[in-house]
């Protein structure tokens, strides 16, 4: 039983930080139809940043979130003006690859900086702490304050998108760019904005990760594809499918777990010998699949 | 015929014979082909020292040191000839090192070859050896593969994974039985399940075949047995399977920052096995102590060399002053097996009583050197002559070392196995992280 409950909790927890992963490709994508290829590439560079800025301050780790989270924002705003401005002009095929050249010269960028090799945290008032909280649950601190901070900056990026006027001026240019310009909302700038908030919460999520993560500069395509099974399961564009697709997403990379469950319940020895460890994110690719095949628009899908 | 005839007859006869026997050979050529510039040429030193050392103790009389080869002053079975080494660099390259050892054997005669360090340099060369018939001692390449091959020119010393890895298997019936220091003997079945976790490149998979044979062997429960990317970021849905099995043992084959990592995240889950061994590499590394800190006191690794050999066995303390004289540095992995390996061409050549090739494949086929003479805590070398290992020393062990807490407070690796040349009381079982 401590197996499952481990195993369900450490999903969750998870689940949490895996939404949070994906809330900004899926903004990026509401606002503007833009799938975002080097969206793990921010994710890499916030987890640099964060990892960077503690190491030469001595900050506290966490307290680097607001570094990350400025990083991430003037690399998208830049992004934008500087590149994807041009491709919207192009067909739908050049901004695809577009965006695929971009993860393409950030990754390598920050081979040319970093150097490839495995670079992780080994300070931090919570790295390496955990709590017994019975059961045999354990949760790690690290993980559970990137969890709990992620539901935080969920909630604050959902309070924003519907309940200020940002945040409307930012739906209705997701919804009709046209006629948003027509009622005086400078789409150009919430575009930006866009880019902007999309990359400063994946840069959060970066420096929430480092924690408990090493990072090196090839890890992108990895959250990439993550990112991109919750945004098509939870539905394309919609804030609160990427927050629940997480936390589905985070479960299913829990299967091994669920599987040792089984495995130690009924004693089913021919079970312990499978190495399910060795393709847990398999289930995610062909969640994400699946999902493609049976309801392309997602769980929570607005856009077609 | 005239006496006078006769007499300078008998002279001539007796100057031909003489030189082939009296004044016989003066030099032995061994060739040596290490790794001396590129990538591991820190390694190449001290192997390079190493071999120096043991040809100085071999060609002159020291009386300080207790091994029979620094008694003779050369090799006496042949009227003292002295052995020069030829040093070649492979800048661990096997073409080059192919290239070499016909260079060696072709133009400078040599009588015998030592070598290579890396285990594709020493595959070449051995091979170039086998086809020229030229015998070839190595002492530092540890894939198993080496002595598979059924050549008979080629002999290797040092023990290889599949001999470590038995070691732990060694140790472990021996823990139970009361044979390690400062542990008193308990019920096997207190450490009967066994779980491991190997990286899943060749080494790592290999690593995790070999204790999947000899768990079975050893009449231990292998109760998961998982391969892991070096590279993933992340271990901890791994660290909960191992979990998950209850392990008495856990055993992994990694590199360095995935051993750093999984250590990491056993202590963040409180994993409470009460053995953690590793098999060398990332365990050994000195980021493994330095990031890790007093965390991994009372964890287990396999090595090949330890300092602290030199303060518990006397020969290995002798040699060890030479070479720190000579080299600023203390005996290490390399430089001491070697070391090994030009010790074992002494003693061969002294058995041999010749330098052609078929006296000394004899003689290295029926040489016995007993673990008194070696600076490695071996039980002794003696290499098979049968079976699906030929050429491979029956009498080498590794070492398994236990980190503990010195008293400057330092991190220092104590000898638990072999039994016999333990340096401290082992800590059992591992404490709590």
């Amino acid at each position: 039983m401590d197996i499952l409950l481990s195993s369900i909790v450490a999903g969750l927890l998870f689940g949490m930080v895996l939404a949070m992963v994906a809330l900004g490709l899926t903004i990026i994508f509401g606002v503007m139809d833009i799938v975002n290829f080097a969206h793990g590439e921010f994710l890499m560079i916030g987890m640099y940043t964060g990892l960077l800025t503690a190491q030469a301050t001595g900050l506290e780790p966490l307290l680097t979130i607001p570094v990350a989270a400025a990083v991430g924002f003037l690399l998208g705003v830049l992004c934008y003006f500087g590149f994807i401005k041009f491709l919207l002009r192009g067909p739908m095929i050049a901004q695809l690859l577009g965006t695929f050249g971009l993860m393409l010269f950030l990754r390598n960028l920050a081979l040319l900086v970093f150097g490839s090799e495995d670079r992780a945290l080994h300070h931090g008032v919570l790295v390496g702490k955990s709590f017994d909280v019975g059961m045999g649950i354990i949760l790690p601190a690290t993980k559970l304050a990137a969890a709990g901070l992620s539901v935080v900056a969920f909630w604050g990026i959902w309070i924003l998108m519907n309940r200020t006027k940002i945040g409307n001026a930012l739906r209705a240019t997701a919804l009709n760019a046209q006629g948003a310009r027509y009622m005086g909302i400078p789409t150009e700038r919430m575009n930006a904005l866009a880019w902007g908030i999309g990359g400063g919460t994946v840069t959060i999520s970066g420096a929430l990760i480092v924690n408990f993560w090493s990072v090196n500069p090839f890890m992108g395509l990895l959250f990439t594809m993550i990112a991109f099974a919750i945004v098509a399961l939870g539905g394309f564009g919609s804030v609160p499918g990427a927050f629940f697709a997480g936390l589905v997403v985070g479960m299913i990379t829990e299967i091994p777990g669920f599987w040792d469950f089984i495995t130690y319940t009924f004693n089913l020895d021919w079970m312990a010998n499978v190495p399910m460890t060795s393709f847990k994110y398999m289930w995610v690719y062909l969640a994400y699949f699946l999902i493609m095949v049976i309801r392309p628009r997602g769980l929570f899908g607005w856009k077609q | 015929m005239k006496p006078v005839f006769k007499f300078i007859g008998v002279l001539l006869i007796i100057g031909l014979i003489v030189p082939g026997s009296a004044l016989a050979v003066k030099e032995i050529k061994i060739g040596a082909i290490y790794p001396l510039t590129g990538g591991a040429a820190a390694a190449g030193r001290e192997l390079r020292a190493g071999a120096e050392l043991a040809a100085e103790i071999a060609n002159n009389v020291m009386a300080d040191i207790n091994m029979s080869m620094a008694k003779n002053g050369g090799i006496k079975s042949m009227g003292g000839a002295k052995i020069t080494i030829i040093f070649k660099d492979h800048e661990g390259n096997p073409t080059l090192g192919a290239d070499l050892a016909k260079k060696l054997i072709l133009d400078d005669k040599v009588d015998g070859l030592l070598g290579c360090y890396h285990s594709s340099v020493t595959k070449t060369v051995s091979a170039v050896a086998e086809q020229h018939g030229i015998p070839m001692i190595n002492g530092t390449s540890t894939s198993p593969a080496l002595t598979k091959r059924g050549f008979k020119w080629f002999w290797r010393t040092t023990p290889h994974d599949v001999w470590f890895t038995k070691d732990l298997f060694e140790f472990l019936v021996g823990l139970s039985g009361g044979k390690v220091k400062g542990v008193d003997s308990f019920p096997k079945k207190e450490l009967l399940n066994i779980a491991s976790a190997c990286e899943n490149s060749e080494w790592g998979s290999f690593v995790s075949a070999l204790i999947k044979d000899f768990a079975g062997e050893y009449k231990f429960n292998l109760n998961k047995s998982l391969l892991y990317s070096a590279k993933a970021p992340d271990l901890s849905s791994e660290v909960r399977s191992l979990k998950a099995a209850k392990p008495d043992v856990m055993m992994f084959a990694s590199y360095t920052s995935d051993a750093i990592l999984m250590v990491k995240t056993l202590k963040a889950q409180k994993v409470q096995p009460k053995i953690i061994w590793g098999q060398d590499a990332g365990f050994e590394k000195p980021e493994f102590r330095s990031t890790l800190g007093d965390s991994i006191v009372g964890i287990l690794t396999r090595t090949v060399f330890l300092p602290k050999v030199v303060e518990i066995k006397p020969v290995a303390g002798q040699v060890n002053k030479l070479y720190k004289a000579k080299t600023g540095n203390d005996l290490g992995g390399a430089s001491a097996r070697a070391f090994t390996g030009l010790q074992t061409w002494v003693h061969v050549l002294e058995k041999a009583g010749s330098t052609k090739p078929a006296d000394i494949q004899g003689a290295a086929n029926a040489i016995q050197i007993p673990g008194k003479e070696l600076v490695v805590p071996w039980a002794g070398i003696k290499f098979s002559t049968s079976g699906g290992e030929i050429g491979q020393n029956t009498l080498g062990s590794g070492l398994i070392g236990q980190y503990q807490k010195g008293p400057d407070g330092k991190l220092v690796l104590e000898i638990v196995y072999p039994f016999d040349v333990a340096s401290a009381d082992m800590i059992y079982p591992f404490p709590q992280f």
